[in-house]
C-alpha cells in the first residue's frame, strides 16, 4: 500500500484564464451579455435574410410554371406584409417574438411554434446522443492515447482527432450508409424503426465533435501528468487507472468543458448535414428547407433558438466552472 | 428487407436484367420489363417508393413540381384518362368524351354518378363546375393558381344531374387534354375550401380525391403513406387493374441525397427510386435493377436565347452560338442512351412534333465567321470584343433538371473556343427564380417543359406563359408579334389539323430565327426492382401506382 500526499490545490498554477467569480454581479453581468448576444444575433439574422436576393414569395410563387402575372405576385406579396419597408417587418417581428408570437411559416403557412416543436424532439435526441457518444469517444481516445502500451499505439491514437477533424460530416454519414447499411445490410436506412434509424446519425455527428474533445482532453491530461504532484504520486507508486481517475480526470475536466460549450454550435451544423444526408425530420432538416424556400419567420426562430441554447450553454459552464474546480472558489475568497 | 437476394447474386443476375432492360425498355413505356409479367398479380403488401424532394403543395394546378405531381396523380381522378403512349383520350369520371361546339369554345362532359371522394362524399356534376372553375379562374385571395393547362375560360355550368358544361371566351381546344392532366385533379367540396397554405405540407390527410390511393398518415417533410382505396372501381377502361389497387399501402419516402437514394434501392431496402441521374444508371443496373425512362412529351431540356437583349439582337450572334456548341459531345459525355438528342424544340412523341434536320449542326468555323461578320473581334485573353464590350452571357442554373450545371460547364468550355464567355447565374432555387425573368441578369435561359398537348409550346415561349425567351418589351408587347401569334394560334385553333400547322410553323420559326437550342429529349428515370410489377406512368412521367403489385 502506497501512501499518496494529496498536493495543495493551490501548488498547480492553472494554464487557461480561469473563469471569473460567481458572484451575483458577475452571474447578471453574464446573463446581460448573453441577452445581447441573442438580440444581435436576432437583428443580424434579419438583415442578412433580408439582403439575399429573392423572398419567400418569389421562391413560391414567382416560378415561372406557374404563370402568375407581376400584379398577382405583387398582391400575394402585400398579403404577406412582403411589400412593407425592411425595417416595418423587423419592428414586427421582433414584436412578435417578445409576444411569443413566433408567426406562420410563409411556406407552408403552419404556425411556426408547431413546426418548430415538431422538429425540436428529434433534433434534441440526436444532438444529446451524439453528444455522449463523443465523450465517451474523447476520453476513450485520450486515456488510450495516454496510457497505451506502446509509443506506437499511443502515436496512433494522439493522430485520431486531427483525423477526425478533417473528415466532412457529409462523408462520414455517406460512407457509413454505404457500408453498414448498403454493403453489409446491418441496419436499414429506410423504414428503419426509431432505434435503428438513430444509430448511424448519432455516430456521424459524434465523431467530428469527439476530435476536438479529445485533442482538448490529451492536451490536458499532458499538462496535468508533467505537473509535480503527478510526479510525486508516480514515484510513490500510483497505477495509471489511479492515476487518470483521481488525479488528471478532474484538473483535465474543466478545459474540456469550455470546449464542449463551444462545440454545441458543430452541433447544429451537424445536425443540417445529418439529418439530409440520412431523411431524418428535425431542426436541421427545417433550416435546411426554410433557406432554400426564404422562409424568414422559420430561419428567425430557429436562429434564435440556436442563439438561445448556444448562450445559456455557454453560460452554465462559466457559472459551472467554479464547482468543479475548487482553486476558482478559493480565488473568490483571497 | 424489401428484396433479400444476396450482392452476389444480384450482381451475376444483374448483367443478364440490365440487358433485358436496355433491349425491352423503349422510351415511351414505361413499364418494368425484367420479369416477362406472366403471373397473376398479388394482391397485398407495401411498396416502398424513394422521393428525391419533399412536396410543397397538393393544388392539382401546383402538380408540375414532380413530388406534387406524384402525388396528386395517384390521389385524384379526373374527367378523362390519357394513354401515356398512344396520348389519345378515353373517359374517366366523364363516361364519354366531351361534345365540343365546332369552334372549341364549348364543352359537354356527361359524368357518372357513382363515384364517391374518399370521405363518402359523392362525386356530383356541381361539385365538378366547382372543381374546374377553381383551377380556370384561381382565387388570388387564397393565393391560387390558375392551371397552366386551361385557357380563356369563362364559366361551368350544371346542366343537370350527371351532365356539366364548360365555355370559353376564345376556342379552347386544349382542354379536352387538360382536364385528363393531373393539374386537373377532382377534389371533394370541403378540399375545395382549403387556400393556399391548405394544401401545403401538414395537411396530406385531409386532401380528399376520388383516386386508388389515399393519404393516411403524413410526416412533414419526411415520408407519407398512401393506403389503398379498397371501394375505387371506376378505373378507365384501359387500366389493367379495374378494381382496387394491388398494393395494400405505398410508402413514399424522401431521400434527398442521390447516393442515399440509390444505395437504398440496389441494397434492397427499396422499390422503386425516382430520379436516377444518368452517372448513377450503371450502378443501378449492375445490381440487377431495371432503369425504366418515362417520356415527358413536352418542350425539349435546352437554352432560349433572349433576342430582346442588345447581345442577341443579331442573329448572326445566336446561329453562332448554336453552331459553336456540340450536343452530341455533351449527351454522350454525361448522359445516358435514356436522354436521346433532341431534333426539334419538342420531343419526337410531344404532339406537333416537327423534325428540324441539321439545324442545331456543331460547325465552329462557321460560328467563327458568323461573329467576325458581326463585327465582334477576339481580345487579348480570346473572348471576343466589340466597341469595347465583352461577348459575355449569362445564363441560368436549371435545378430541377438533370445536370444542369455540368452542362453548362461544358457548353462554356465549348464556346469559349470561339471567343464567347458565358457566365453560370449562381444562387439557390429562390434567386434562380428571382432573376429568370429579368433579361439584365439571364440572357440564355435552360429549361423544359412537359405537357402531353398541343400547348405545351404555348406554356414555354408564350409571354403570357413561362416566356422563356422574354419575348416582351417594357410595355409588355411583344418584341416577335408573328411568334407571339403562331402561339396563340396553337392554342386556339379548334382542329387538330389546325393545331398541328401551328406547332410545326412555331417550331419552324423558332429555327429559321435560331431562338433556340434543343439538347436532349428529357424523360423521368426510375429505378424499379425486377420484383414490382406494373409500373406506368402517366403521359408526363409521374408514377402511376394502381396497377402495381409485388411479385412473391
Amino acid at each position: 500500500m502506497s501512501v499518496v500526499i494529496r498536493p495543495a490545490p493551490e501548488a498547480a498554477p492553472p494554464r487557461w484564464r480561469p473563469a471569473a467569480p460567481p458572484t451575483a454581479r458577475f452571474a447578471l453581468r453574464r446573463v446581460g451579455q448573453a441577452l445581447l448576444v441573442v438580440v444581435a444575433t436576432f437583428v443580424l439574422a434579419f438583415l442578412l435574410l433580408h439582403a439575399l436576393p429573392g423572398d419567400a414569395i418569389v421562391a413560391r410563387y414567382a416560378s415561372p410554371e406557374l404563370g402568375l402575372t407581376p400584379e398577382q405576385l405583387e398582391a400575394l406579396r402585400v398579403a404577406y406584409g412582403a411589400d412593407q419597408p425592411w425595417w416595418v417587418q423587423l419592428g414586427l417581428s421582433a414584436g412578435g417574438f417578445l409576444t411569443g408570437d413566433l408567426g406562420t411559416s410563409l411556406q407552408s403557412g403552419a404556425e411556426v411554434s408547431t413546426l418548430i416543436a415538431a422538429s425540436l424532439p428529434p433534433t434534441l435526441a440526436l444532438a444529446g446522443l451524439g453528444f455522449a457518444l463523443a465523450a465517451v469517444l474523447a476520453v476513450g481516445i485520450a486515456a488510450a492515447a495516454t496510457f497505451a502500451g506502446t509509443e506506437w499505439l499511443r502515436r496512433a491514437f494522439r493522430s485520431l482527432p486531427p483525423l477526425f477533424v478533417s473528415i466532412p460530416v457529409f462523408w462520414i454519414g455517406i460512407v457509413l450508409l454505404q457500408v453498414v447499411s448498403f454493403r453489409l445490410g446491418l441496419i436499414p436506412v429506410i423504414n428503419a424503426s426509431p432505434a435503428e434509424a438513430l444509430v448511424l446519425p448519432v455516430v456521424t455527428i459524434a465523431i467530428p465533435i469527439a476530435a476536438p474533445l479529445a485533442q482538448v482532453l490529451i492536451r490536458a491530461i499532458d499538462d496535468t501528468l508533467a505537473e509535480p504532484f503527478v510526479i510525486v504520486a508516480r514515484a510513490r507508486g500510483a497505477g495509471p487507472a489511479w492515476l487518470l481517475g483521481r488525479e488528471v480526470a478532474r484538473n483535465a475536466l474543466l478545459p474540456t468543458l469550455t470546449i464542449a460549450g463551444v462545440l454545441f454550435g458543430e452541433l447544429i451544423a451537424g445536425a443540417v448535414v445529418t439529418e439530409t444526408v440520412f431523411a431524418r425530420s428535425g431542426l436541421g432538416r427545417l433550416t435546411a428547407d426554410a433557406v432554400a424556400t426564404r422562409d424568414i419567420p422559420v430561419l428567425q426562430a430557429v436562429v434564435v433558438i440556436s442563439a438561445v441554447a448556444f448562450v445559456v450553454i455557454n453560460l452554465a459552464v462559466d457559472l459551472l466552472a467554479p464547482a468543479i474546480d475548487p482553486r476558482l472558489r478559493k480565488e473568490v475568497r483571497a | 428487407m424489401v428484396h433479400s437476394t444476396s450482392p452476389r447474386r444480384v450482381g451475376i443476375a444483374g448483367a443478364l436484367v440490365a440487358a433485358l432492360a436496355l433491349s425491352a425498355c423503349s422510351a415511351s413505356e414505361a413499364s418494368s420489363p425484367a420479369a416477362g409479367g406472366d403471373g397473376e398479380p398479388v394482391v397485398g403488401g407495401t411498396l416502398t417508393y424513394l422521393e428525391h424532394q419533399a412536396y410543397t403543395s397538393l393544388y392539382p394546378p401546383s402538380a408540375g413540381f414532380y413530388p406534387n405531381g406524384a402525388l396528386v396523380n395517384n390521389l385524384t381522378a379526373r374527367l378523362l384518362h390519357q394513354d401515356p403512349e398512344t396520348l389519345e383520350l378515353e373517359p374517366w369520371i366523364a363516361t364519354a368524351l366531351p361534345e365540343v361546339n365546332d369552334d372549341a369554345t364549348e364543352y359537354a362532359f356527361d359524368i357518372r354518378t357513382d363515384v364517391t371522394y374518399s370521405d363518402g362524399t359523392p362525386l356530383t356534376a356541381e361539385n365538378v363546375v366547382a372543381n374546374i372553375e377553381l383551377f380556370g379562374t384561381g382565387d388570388t385571395d387564397r393565393a391560387l393558381i390558375v392551371s397552366e393547362a386551361i385557357n380563356d375560360f369563362t364559366a361551368g355550368e350544371v346542366v343537370d344531374e350527371d351532365t356539366v358544361r364548360f365555355t370559353f371566351s376564345a376556342p379552347a381546344p386544349g382542354f379536352a387534354q387538360a382536364v385528363s392532366t393531373i393539374n386537373s385533379g377532382l377534389l371533394a367540396d370541403a378540399t375545395l375550401e382549403r387556400d393556399s397554405e391548405g394544401f401545403g405540407p401538414g395537411n396530406a390527410t385531409e386532401i380528399i380525391g376520388a383516386g386508388p390511393f389515399v393519404v393516411e398518415s403524413e410526416e412533414v417533410g419526411t415520408s407519407i403513406r398512401l393506403a389503398a382505396r379498397e371501394d375505387y372501381a371506376w378505373a378507365p377502361a384501359s387500366a389493367e387493374n379495374q378494381g382496387r389497387p394491388y398494393v395494400d399501402a405505398v410508402d413514399i419516402v424522401i431521400a434527398p441525397e442521390d447516393s442515399v437514394r440509390i444505395g437504398a434501392l440496389t441494397s434492397g431496402q427499396a422499390h422503386i427510386a425516382r430520379q436516377v441521374e444518368p452517372q448513377h444508371e450503371a450502378e443501378v443496373s449492375a445490381a440487377g435493377i431495371p432503369i425504366v425512362a418515362a417520356e415527358t412529351n413536352g418542350v425539349n431540356n435546352g437554352l432560349s436565347f433572349r433576342f430582346g437583349h442588345p447581345l442577341l439582337e443579331d442573329i448572326r450572334v445566336r446561329q453562332a452560338l448554336i453552331a459553336g456548341i456540340d450536343r452530341e459531345a455533351i449527351v454522350s459525355s454525361i448522359f445516358s442512351e435514356q436522354y436521346p438528342l433532341a431534333t426539334s424544340s419538342l420531343s419526337q412523341t410531344a404532339l406537333g412534333y416537327a423534325d428540324q434536320g441539321d439545324a442545331y449542326a456543331f460547325d465552329p468555323e462557321l460560328a467563327n465567321r458568323l461573329l467576325d461578320e458581326a463585327g465582334w473581334e477576339p481580345g487579348a485573353d480570346g473572348i471576343r470584343v466589340r466597341d469595347g464590350e465583352r461577348l459575355h452571357l449569362v445564363v441560368n442554373e436549371a435545378l430541377p433538371q438533370p445536370r444542369s450545371r455540368d452542362v453548362i460547364t461544358l457548353v462554356a468550355q465549348q464556346l469559349r473556343e470561339v471567343g464567347v464567355e458565358l457566365e453560370l447565374f449562381q444562387g439557390d432555387q429562390a434567386a434562380q427564380t428571382a432573376a429568370s425573368a429579368d433579361v439584365e441578369q439571364i440572357q440564355i435561359y435552360h429549361s423544359m417543359v412537359g405537357r402531353a398537348d398541343f400547348d405545351v409550346i404555348k406554356s414555354q415561349y408564350s409571354i403570357e406563359n413561362r416566356s422563356t425567351l422574354q419575348n416582351a418589351d417594357a410595355d409588355g408587347e411583344p418584341i416577335d408579334a408573328e411568334l407571339e401569334e403562331l402561339l396563340q394560334r396553337v392554342a386556339s385553333e379548334p382542329t387538330v389539323d389546325g393545331r398541328e400547322e401551328a406547332s410545326a410553323a412555331i417550331q419552324a420559326h423558332l429555327t429559321e430565327q435560331a431562338y433556340v437550342l434543343p439538347f436532349f429529349e428529357e424523360p423521368q428515370v426510375y429505378g424499379v426492382q425486377p420484383n414490382v410489377q406494373g409500373f406506368r406512368t402517366e403521359s408526363v412521367g409521374r408514377p402511376s401506382l394502381a396497377a402495381v403489385w409485388l411479385e412473391d
